[in-house]
């Protein structure tokens, strides 16, 4: 049991905050509700981060930190998918970035509208759709995240990947889920706490006013109970420990984020104030693979169910 | 980072799950249900201790000088996961071993340490901690008891209330003062329980049997020889005896026994297909691994040595969640378990319903970790 970060680790994120630094990100000063910064995904695949897991002593954590540390950004990058998720269902790992939906190929998804590849869940099968340029209409949405949506679903060939993948992929996809939900977490209890720590009311910061502190530490345990069990999950990378650490974040982000924007009262409701740039990722993150639900229910069956 | 244990500690681990199989009668279950702080787990916590002892295994943590073998952290915490989640076969004994052996240690002088280091050392003595007052609860500064110092040592007077396991106690970790105001002006007396004047009054509470007392001290005389550190000390030694009360109980160990035998019967009696029964108790369970991560932790923290922080206020915050959790579940799906049906349900709710309060408030936690971990400004002072 070990805490801290490794001597490669360390070097790791240290080599990807410089590459952040060189690029010179900050929130975007036009009112968006949604940013994908495109410079920084073309130096993540310069610098080789998205291809970590597969190089030689380097595993599924060390992924992990790399896609906790991007979604801390007020922009978002497609990182948990091609880290996370893809090595393991890609033939060409430069085919991306990727999508992830489950049911069906109609339905709108993250990071659609720059997708190469789009897996899909349909509960008894694996699909692995390559995107032609052209093929997906961009969403309108408040979740902060480029939404898509495959215009002709039907007429692209899909791959099936076979029923047994299935586990799989959702185990990786929770513990992405997990994993994004720690960094935004960290940036939006960040950001708030600067708030409630200089704006004043009644002559005292807010952040002084008890109401304030009780639930913003609940916020913080929140927080870093997700993360723990986020990367607890990518080290181990099984079916229960993913589903536990989803469960958990998805279960914690409506209060969270209620109460992160309720803190900054009507500075929190705009898009001025960048908060919405990790709140509404998160509340994106709580909608799928079923949900909070969905993961619970996982949960069970990998400790209890399928145990027996 | 990682999170795997080592072949060592999964062998130390195993070691105590043998121990407890072997040692734990029969009717454990019957014994354990009073609680920690009852007639029949208070008599147990005397055979198993000693076997403990025997075994090398209860003051293990402890350094060699003190008669210990130097354990390292994390095996102290899992022996201590496994003692919590069997329900606590060491009774009232586990605070002797966990913070008041390594207080005394810390700030006892050595006549002191050779008067008190054996009983705990053999498992035979129960301590029990005067802190509350009936004015003085999270607010421990205000306490009242006085220690008027007399010839010879100080005479105490004044009353404890919500002080666990004082029925059976034969030790109590005092705390006085000696004048009306002030931090500076508490000090720790070490009190015989046999004294002339000292008189234990059981509260009957929701949350078992023996468990809650008040005591009372008339004009009891406490030699000199009993003050631990020096005066003015008090506060430094309590700080520092604190840390190691407050996360030193796994009771998330025993949460997530008691849903992991929820869920268990709860699939013998086929009420386990319905999926808001699954969603509920993987709910629960999230909360019960989320309380471990974040005690794990705090626990690294000190295995490291490194500086201690505010973490630990945060995991007591996931504590009581995890309790909490699992209360809430097996109370709304299970029912029947508090309507006599079922006495291990019935001592994991009464365990459950104290977890924010026992050990200082949860709100406490609160309020440092806002201090202390997130760098809030404080409430200004109101005026008078």
């Amino acid at each position: 049991m070990q805490f801290d970060l490794s001597e490669d680790q360390s070097a790791i994120l240290s080599g990807l905050e410089q590459l952040i630094g060189s690029l010179n990100i900050e929130a975007p000063k036009d009112p968006v509700v949604s940013a994908y910064s495109q410079p920084l995904d073309d130096e993540l695949t310069a610098g080789g981060f998205f291809e970590i897991t597969q190089q030689e002593g380097f595993g599924l954590l060390d992924g992990a930190l790399i896609v906790e540390a991007l979604a801390k950004l007020p922009v978002s990058v497609e990182a948990a998918a091609t880290i996370l998720v893809a090595p393991a269902f890609l033939e060409d790992a430069g085919r991306r970035p990727v999508a992830l939906v489950s049911g069906s190929a109609a339905v709108p998804a993250r990071f659609l509208p720059m997708a190469k590849t789009l897996l899909v869940d349909k509960g008894d099968d694996v699909l692995r759709i390559d995107i032609p340029e052209g093929a997906v209409e961009e969403v309108e949405t408040l979740f902060a995240y480029p939404y898509g949506r495959l215009k002709n679903p039907e007429a692209l060939p899909a791959v099936s990947l076979g029923a047994s993948r299935v586990a799989e992929l959702r185990r990786r996809w929770r513990v992405a889920i997990a994993v994004e939900a720690a960094g935004l977490m960290q940036s939006a209890l960040d950001t708030v706490l600067e708030h409630v720590k200089t704006r004043q009311q009644f002559g005292r910061p807010i952040g002084s006013f008890q109401a304030i502190q009780h639930r913003l530490v609940m916020a913080a345990e929140q927080g870093q109970a997700t993360r723990w069990l986020a990367l607890r999950a990518a080290w181990s990378d099984s079916d229960a420990d993913a589903a536990i650490a989803a469960t958990y974040a998805q279960d914690a982000t409506p209060k969270f984020a209620n109460d992160l924007h309720q803190f900054c009262g009507a500075m929190g409701l705009t898009l001025e104030f960048p908060l919405h740039h990790w709140t509404y990722r998160l509340r994106a993150l709580l909608g799928e693979l079923g949900g909070s639900s969905g993961s619970a229910l996982a949960a069970a069956d990998a400790v209890w169910v399928k145990a027996s | 980072m990682e999170f795997g244990w080592t072949p060592e500690q999964e062998e130390h681990r195993e070691r105590v799950k043998t121990l407890l199989a072997k040692e734990l009668p029969e009717n454990w279950d019957e014994i354990a249900v009073h609680g920690p702080g009852s007639d029949a787990q208070t008599a147990f916590s005397k055979i198993f201790c000693k076997r403990l002892a025997e075994e090398g295994l209860l003051i293990s943590h402890w350094p060699r000088e003190y008669g210990g073998n130097d354990m390292s952290v994390w095996d102290q915490f899992i022996m201590g996961e496994e003692l919590w989640a069997a329900g606590e076969p060491r009774g009232p004994q586990y605070m002797n071993v966990n913070w008041i052996g390594p207080v005394l240690m810390r700030y006892a002088n050595d006549a002191q340490k050779a008067k008190y280091f054996p009983s705990i050392a053999e498992g035979s003595v129960i301590w029990c901690q005067g802190f509350s007052e009936p004015s003085a609860g999270s607010d421990l500064a205000s306490l009242r008891t006085k220690a008027e110092k007399v010839e010879g040592g100080y005479l105490v007077n004044g009353a404890k209330v919500w002080t666990s396991y004082a029925g059976l106690a034969t030790h109590c970790f005092l705390l006085a003062r000696t004048a009306s105001a002030g931090k500076g002006a508490i000090v720790i007396l070490l009190v015989d329980m046999s004294s002339p004047g000292v008189q234990v009054k059981q509260i009957p509470a929701l949350i078992g049997e023996g468990d809650i007392h008040e005591v009372f001290f008339t004009d009891v005389f406490v030699p000199a020889e009993n003050l631990l550190g020096e005066e003015g000390q008090a506060w430094e030694i309590i700080t520092f005896a604190l840390q190691n009360e407050r996360i030193g109980i796994p009771r998330y160990a025993f949460s997530r026994r008691m849903l992991d035998r929820a869920a268990a019967k709860l699939q013998a009696e086929g009420r386990f297909g319905d999926p808001i029964v699954r969603d509920r108790a993987g709910r629960a369970l999230a909360m019960c691994e989320a309380a471990r991560l974040m005690v794990y932790r705090v626990v690294h923290q000190r295995a490291t040595q490194a500086p201690q922080d505010a973490y630990g206020n945060l995991a007591r915050w996931a504590i009581v969640q995890a309790d909490h959790a699992v209360n809430d579940f097996m109370t709304e799906f299970m029912p029947e378990g508090l309507l006599g049906a079922d006495q291990m349900q019935i001592a994991h709710h009464q365990r459950a319903i104290a977890a924010g309060i026992a050990s200082g408030a949860a709100e406490i936690q609160l309020n440092l970790a806002a201090r202390r971990y997130l760098d809030l400004p404080g409430e200004p002072r109101r005026a008078v």
